[in-house]
């Protein structure tokens, strides 16, 4: 979601194999950039082959990472948050007939003038086709709960806290009805200074 | 007759028997089991008529072959309350039955408050599992059934006889896509006793029984604690403590808990009606000293 100067992500803590949890603390969301974070929901295994944590010396074919740090050593700069949406879709879609069974979501933020910054939110299927409406954008096994919510409480240009609000209500309220999500959830809220991460109490069952 | 409701709901007692099931004579004498069997016939006008009911079939000619392609067409229509942790097991004090309130379609929550014990009548309980319809409506049709022997022979049926009811009718509609899997238990002269019986009319009598995707979960608790000389009290508390562990780890059940039990004196009584699983959680982890988020032990890392 993308509010004034501030973007966030919220996501649950579950894995599973489909009706058994298995872990309820893991993490699916990375820091890019200073300025872009990536969450990827979809098959375990493949969350964590795209992943970008900053231990990739243990994920050594951490596919993202690898891209990130090539642009870097070429460039001598970070990648910007509307370069690297882009990058992710032309990787998925490298793997047209052998996709990753993810669907990912990129919130950042580009700055764009003197404390101005542009929000970069957007989705992606398996085979990387990019949508983005600048406004919030779901993915997962509650994505078709998540627009209900979501499109109720949210506004444009809110402020960090405000939007930590809208984002983390529309998030339980849809962990209520998806009996596939929940078990813990983690909120994101990334602004040009600092990245916040607070971790929210929910059902366990 | 001061009980005039048959043990069923309100909304059923209003009507006259004969509305209900139209084709029952009470002036005709008792058929034996296979003159039933042999009396079961599909209607040429696309009717199933047996027991004295009369289910209309869909036009065309394999009838079940499109029960069967109905699912796949259109799962969310024909699929509702799946994915259940019940449980029931006898103890010295009677039978104890607890059950979670989840009803998913797919993976959606449909409910989390659903009502899947069944109160057949004032001595029988029967728990839901798979189609909450079919649970629901041949329980209520053995709890007529129960009350026509009542008041033709004098006496309440016993459990066992109840409990052939539902086996039978389970028996005669196999194959044809009913969906149940239940826990059947009542007290009579002999006490309280339990049997399972599902939809492929299995029927056994047991001390122990966990139904539902979240079954597994809530053996394990139940097998390492059970003990036949339990209390009340501590049958109570295994009861809750199964089935939050296995709202914890299966998706598919949740909500609150529901207690019953089953005296050896001819009722049963409601303990708990609903218990949210999601403090019990919380508190049960607390007791150990864990926070419930079940983080003990991961380094502290978010990204």
């Amino acid at each position: 979601m993308s509010g004034h100067n501030c973007v966030a992500i919220a996501t649950d803590t579950r894995l599973s194999t489909q009706l058994m949890t298995i872990d309820t603390s893991f993490q699916r969301v990375f820091k890019v950039t200073d300025s872009c974070l990536m969450g990827v929901s979809g098959l375990g295994t493949d969350v964590q082959t795209l992943q970008l944590t900053l231990r990739s010396f243990y994920f050594s074919n951490s596919l993202m990472k690898f891209k990130l740090n090539l642009y870097r050593l070429k460039e001598g700069r970070d990648m910007k948050a509307d370069v690297f949406s882009k990058l992710v879709a032309t990787s998925l879609y490298e793997h047209r007939f052998g996709p990753y069974f993810v669907s990912p979501v990129i919130a950042g933020l580009d700055k764009v003038g003197e404390n101005e910054y542009s929000p970069v939110i957007c989705t992606y299927d398996s085979i990387g086709y990019r949508e983005h409406n600048g406004q919030f954008e779901v993915a997962g096994t509650g994505a078709e709960l998540l627009y209900g919510v979501c499109e109720t409480f949210y506004k444009p240009n809110l402020e960090p806290e405000q939007l930590f609000e809208v984002i983390s209500n529309s998030l339980l309220s849809a962990l209520d009805r998806d009996s596939l999500s929940g078990w813990g959830a983690k909120v994101y809220l990334l602004t040009p200074t600092e990245l916040t991460v607070r971790s929210l109490k929910t059902r366990q069952d | 007759m001061d009980n005039e409701n048959f043990g069923l709901a309100k909304s059923f007692s209003s009507a006259p028997v004969l509305s209900i099931s139209p084709h029952t004579n009470f002036s005709q004498k008792e058929q034996t089991d296979i003159e039933h069997e042999l009396n079961e016939q599909v209607g040429t006008t696309g009717e199933y008529v047996s027991e004295g009911f009369c289910f209309k079939l869909a036009p065309g000619q394999d009838q079940i072959g499109f029960m069967r392609s109905l699912k796949e067409k259109a799962p969310k229509l024909t699929d509702f309350a799946k994915g259940t942790t019940t449980l029931a097991f006898e103890f010295q004090e009677g039978v104890l039955v607890a059950v979670d309130a989840r009803a998913t379609m797919g993976a959606f929550i449909s409910s989390n408050n659903v009502r899947k014990v069944i109160e057949i009548n004032d001595f029988l309980l029967g728990t839901m599992a798979g189609g909450a319809a079919d649970c629901m409506f041949w329980e209520k049709y053995v709890a007529m059934q129960c009350r026509v022997y009542e008041l033709r022979n004098g006496e309440k049926p016993s459990v066992a006889m109840a409990s052939m009811m539902l086996a039978s009718i389970m028996r005669q509609y196999r194959g044809q896509g009913l969906s149940m899997g239940t826990m059947f238990t009542g007290s009579d002269k002999t006490g309280a006793s339990l049997y399972y019986i599902d939809n492929d009319a299995t029927r056994v009598k047991g001390r122990l029984f966990a139904v539902g995707s979240g079954g597994t979960f809530a053996y394990g608790v139940l097998d390492t604690n059970y003990r036949y000389d339990m209390s009340l009290d501590e049958a109570v508390n295994l009861g809750i403590r199964a089935i939050t562990s296995a709202t914890f780890k299966d998706s598919a059940s949740g909500g609150v808990v529901r207690i019953y039990h089953v005296t050896n004196h001819g009722k049963w009584n409601l303990i708990h009606d609903a218990i949210d699983v999601s403090e019990l959680h919380y508190q049960f982890e607390q007791n150990k000293g864990h926070t419930g988020r079940g983080n003990e032990g991961k380094p502290n890392k978010y990204l």
